[in-house]
Parts: C-alpha cells; sequence; structure tokens
C-alpha cells in the first residue's frame, strides 16, 4: 500500500475520532471504541460465526448468477429473440428499488435461506446479465468480418472472437454483480429476518452497543472493500 | 410607537417560546395502528389543554429510541431497557400505556402443548425482545429447552409465516393472532400463559427534558391515564372517542370490526393501567427484563430507569 493510500485512511479514521469524541451524537461512538468492539467480536467469535450465517446465502446467489446470468447475458447479445424476451425485464430490475420489493419475497418464498439468496440474485444478476449482453453485442464488426471472410463456421466465429473478446467485460460483471450481492445481503438480513451480519447490526442496535454496530457495519464495508479490490486486480491481470 | 411595536414584538417572541415549549416530538416505533388509539385521542385532548403532541412514526423502536437519544425526538415509546443503561444519556420512563399481551401460537398438525416444543424451533420479534423473553420464561417453567430461536421482526410477518407453513410455533400480539384464528380458524392452538404484567409499551425521554418540560409532560400524561381509566370502565368508549375526534379515518374495514374485540380483550387481560404503571410497573419491568437479558446491571433499582415524578403529579391531579 503506497504512503498517500495510508494517509488517506488515517485522515479518514482520524476524523471518525473526533467526531465520536465532540461528539456528533450521543449514538456515534470514537473510531477507537468500534475498533475495539471489532476486536472483541473477533476475540468471541460472534463476528466470524455471523460471516459464517451471512456468506452462505452471498455465495449461493453469486454462484447462481455467475452461471445462469453469464448464460442469459451470453444468450440476450447471440440471439435476437431471447434479446426482445429478456432485456426489459433486467432493465426493469435495474431500475427498481429494490428496498421496496425485497420484504414482498417473504409473501412467496418465506423468511428461510431461499428468500436471501433470492434478494441478492434481485440485486446482482441484472449487472452480471447486463454486462455479459453488453460483451458480446460490442464485439468490434471488423473482427466478425474477418472471421466470415476466412470462411469461419457460426461456432468458431462466438468460440474464437465473440467470447474471449467479450471475456473482459463479463469479469467486470461479475465484480459488480458482487458489489450487489454484499448489498443485497445486508438488506435481506436487515429487512427479511436478522441473521448474520444483519443480527449483529440490529442487535447492537437495540441494545444501544453502538461501537460494536458500528464495528459490524465497517466489517461488511470492509470485507466488501477487499473482496472488490482482490477480484479488481485480478481482472487487471488477466485481461491487461 | 416604536416602544409599542418592541413590546409587541417581544410579546410575539415570548409566545412563541411558549409555543415550543408546548409541543411534544413524540417518536413512534412503528406505523400508527388500532393499539395507537388510547395515544391519538390522549394527544388531541392534550392539544386543547395547550400542549401539541407531534406523533412522528418511524421504521423501528431502535430508530425511535436513537432519535430521542440524540435530542431529535422528545418522547419515545417503546421498552429499550438495555439502551438506557449503555448509553451515556440520562433517559428515563415516566408512564407505562400497556402491559404485555401476547399470546404463544402452535400450528396444530405438530403441537398441542409446551412440552411438543422441547427440542424444536420458535419464531419471535427479536433478540432481547419482550416476545423471547416470554418464550423463554415459559421454556423455563415447562422445564423444556427449545432448539433454535429464530428471530422473525413484525407479528404480522410471523402470522402470514405460521399460515403458510414455514414456522411452526411462534408468538403474536392480539391483532395478529386474532387474524390468524380468523384466516386458519382450528388449525393453531394458543398455549396458556401465566400472568405477566411487564410494560409492552411505555414511555421514555431524556431526564433533562422531563425535568425541564415537566408542565406539558404532566398535561400528557393525565391525559393518557384519564384515557386507559374510561377504557377500562367502558372498552367501547375508545370506539366512540374514534368516531368523535374522526381518528385513524382510513382504517380498513377488517380492522375497524377488530376494535372492540382488541379493547375488550385488553381490559380483560388487565394491560391498561388505571394508575399509568406507577411503581410497580417500573419494579415489574426490572425483573422482567432482568430475566430477558436487557438489564445487566445488578441490583437494578428504580430510579436509574425510571423518573415518576410527572406521573405522580398528574395522578394527584386526577383524583
Amino acid at each position: 500500500m503506497r504512503g498517500w493510500q495510508l494517509a488517506s485512511f488515517a485522515l479518514f479514521f482520524g476524523l471518525w475520532e473526533l467526531a465520536g469524541r465532540w461528539p456528533v451524537s450521543a449514538a456515534f461512538p470514537p473510531f477507537s471504541a468500534a475498533f475495539l468492539a471489532l476486536v472483541e467480536m473477533l476475540r468471541d467469535g460472534s463476528l466470524l460465526k455471523a460471516y459464517l450465517i451471512t456468506l452462505q446465502p452471498l455465495a449461493l446467489g453469486i454462484v447462481l448468477c455467475a452461471v445462469a446470468g453469464i448464460g442469459f447475458g451470453i444468450g440476450m447479445g447471440l440471439s435476437r429473440s431471447v434479446e426482445w424476451l429478456s432485456l426489459p425485464i433486467f432493465i426493469i430490475l435495474q431500475a427498481a428499488p429494490m428496498a421496496a420489493i425485497i420484504p414482498l419475497i417473504t409473501y412467496i418464498y418465506g423468511i428461510g435461506l431461499t428468500s436471501k439468496v433470492l434478494a441478492v440474485i434481485m440485486l446482482a444478476a441484472p449487472v452480471i446479465v447486463m454486462n455479459s449482453y453488453k460483451g458480446i453485442r460490442n464485439t468490434p464488426p471488423s473482427l466478425l468480418q474477418m472471421c466470415r471472410s476466412f470462411q469461419g463456421t457460426r461456432r468458431q466465429e462466438v468460440m474464437k472472437i465473440v467470447l474471449p473478446h467479450a471475456a473482459g467485460l463479463i469479469f467486470t460483471g461479475l465484480r459488480l454483480g458482487l458489489a450487489m450481492g454484499f448489498i443485497g445481503i445486508v438488506i435481506a438480513e436487515l429487512l427479511i429476518t436478522p441473521t448474520g451480519i444483519g443480527d449483529l447490526i440490529t442487535y447492537n442496535s437495540s441494545v444501544a452497543d453502538y461501537p460494536k454496530m458500528f464495528a459490524a457495519i465497517a466489517s461488511i464495508v470492509a470485507l466488501a472493500a477487499i473482496a472488490l479490490y482482490l477480484l479488481e486486480r485480478l481482472e487487471r491481470r488477466w485481461f491487461p | 410607537m416604536f416602544r409599542i411595536l418592541a413590546v409587541a414584538a417581544a410579546a410575539a417572541l415570548l409566545s412563541g417560546a411558549a409555543t415550543a415549549q408546548n409541543k411534544i416530538k413524540y417518536a413512534l416505533g412503528d406505523v400508527v395502528g388500532i393499539d395507537d388509539l388510547p395515544l391519538l385521542v390522549a394527544a388531541e385532548r392534550s392539544k386543547k389543554r395547550g400542549v401539541e403532541v407531534e406523533i412522528t412514526p418511524f421504521k423501528n423502536e431502535d430508530i425511535a429510541t436513537q432519535a430521542v437519544i440524540n435530542g431529535q425526538a422528545d418522547i419515545g415509546q417503546g421498552t429499550p431497557y438495555a439502551a438506557i443503561e449503555k448509553v451515556n444519556v440520562p433517559i428515563r420512563f415516566f408512564v407505562q400505556l400497556w402491559s404485555l399481551q401476547f399470546f404463544p401460537v402452535v400450528a396444530n398438525e405438530h403441537y398441542k402443548s409446551w412440552k411438543d416444543l422441547d427440542g424444536q424451533e420458535i419464531a419471535v420479534q427479536g433478540r432481547g425482545s419482550g416476545t423471547e423473553a416470554i418464550m423463554l420464561l415459559m421454556a423455563k417453567q415447562h422445564g423444556i429447552k427449545y432448539k433454535n430461536v429464530s428471530y422473525v421482526p413484525g407479528s404480522q410477518v410471523r402470522a402470514l409465516a405460521l399460515i403458510k407453513g414455514n414456522i411452526r410455533a411462534s408468538i403474536l400480539d392480539a391483532t395478529n393472532k386474532n387474524f390468524l384464528m380468523r384466516e386458519a380458524p382450528g388449525k393453531f392452538t394458543i398455549l396458556p400463559l401465566g400472568e405477566i404484567k411487564a410494560s409492552d409499551e411505555s414511555l421514555f425521554a431524556r431526564l433533562e427534558y422531563l425535568q425541564k418540560n415537566q408542565a406539558a409532560v404532566q398535561v400528557f400524561v393525565e391525559e393518557l391515564v384519564r384515557v386507559n381509566r374510561e377504557i377500562n370502565k367502558n372498552p367501547m368508549s375508545i370506539v366512540e372517542e374514534r368516531k368523535k375526534l374522526g381518528l385513524l379515518k382510513d382504517l380498513p374495514a377488517k380492522l375497524e370490526e377488530e376494535l372492540p374485540t382488541y379493547f375488550k380483550e385488553g381490559v380483560a387481560g388487565g394491560i391498561f393501567p388505571n394508575d399509568g404503571g406507577a411503581e410497580n410497573a417500573a419494579k415489574t419491568d426490572l425483573e422482567f427484563f432482568a430475566l430477558s437479558g436487557s438489564i445487566k446491571k445488578e441490583n437494578p433499582k428504580v430510579d436509574d430507569y425510571w423518573h415518576l415524578a410527572p406521573l405522580k403529579a398528574a395522578l394527584s391531579r386526577l383524583k
């Protein structure tokens, strides 16, 4: 990590500490209190236990989105009829206010794991599908013409030109989908039933243990940021 | 002329200040429902006596409590004992609106009694909630242990989950218990519950606010106690008062039909205190919420959680 990046973190946490000590609100703890609470939750195992619960629907949702979403996106990019049938659904899903829709899932799918996986899918799928679709559609026509002029088959055109060209954008879709998945799982755990990290946030808020509440929130933000950063580095290496 | 204008301006400023002092910002941790009718009636009557109660519904009790802690609201409703214990701003309860009235419900297909719940999964409102405390208390009394306690916020959500079969045992409030029994007759059993008189909804505020605004708070408390006494005398009085004052006009017909039953059941269960709960409610709460784990302090004292001066003053005027 570079010096200026460290300085940026130091400035942020310093301001947080000052704001907590001032305090901006009786419910806003200083950074040091939240950090100590985080250490306590790591030591007593409650944070790890919470993440084991939270990451389950997140991983399931992302894997399902990766398989079905990319498949759908490629299908939409290659076939006009699949595009005609599916594109409006994903555009609507992308624009819909999910925080208002997610609680409605419980009416159909109840309050268990299925609802939470579905919440992750509803947020992650549109990004993954749309990126895959655009990746396919943005294949340069000159490359396709070249393939045809060399009498390449449709299969060769897709496997050797379209898919390799779209891979970068598909991977970006996966990375952004994971970011949306993190949002989806936290919303689901806060709005459907408080489990995992959502339970830590809800419970500590209800008993006014604000340092622990902020520590739980900061931990999920940090985990999401680290996961996305690592994926971005991987993306740069694979698709420079 | 200038002097007259200056006096008029000062008077206007003073009257403005008086109005501001007589306005109570009330944080309600839920949407306004039929159980809030006594509160709405008391607020209307307080307004006629010069104390305006501005009710703002929040998404949940935690946010409403935070609003009181941060000083954005004057009075909150609920039982945030754990918050009061932890937060470094002195918050005190000052009147009980009504005590707990919950109904443990099980699906007949799977269970018939408390003993059947041994090693089974149940669903309650939330971790450290009153509903969890009741279920844990009952488990202790019946010598059973649950396999798992799930947290499902909202009695209505739990009632729907019971109907759909997503959960088999839970605990509901009166409105949703009635809804469940009406929607799925014969499919559920209400398990017997001993008498639990702890607060379901009490009012709390910053101690500093209560001390500085005792006159306004006293008027409001007087009206709250008066409404409860009227309901206990005649449960239908609140239904008539609702019509007279034009409250909850958009109440769906189904819920409107439930109004008399809700208040009759409440009166029969003795949930509306005639004396605002007073010291008895405070002591019962300390015992109950210590058991639920909300109160961690050893030998908790009433004065650490309750400020009874406005209630005592109101009761002396109501006698």
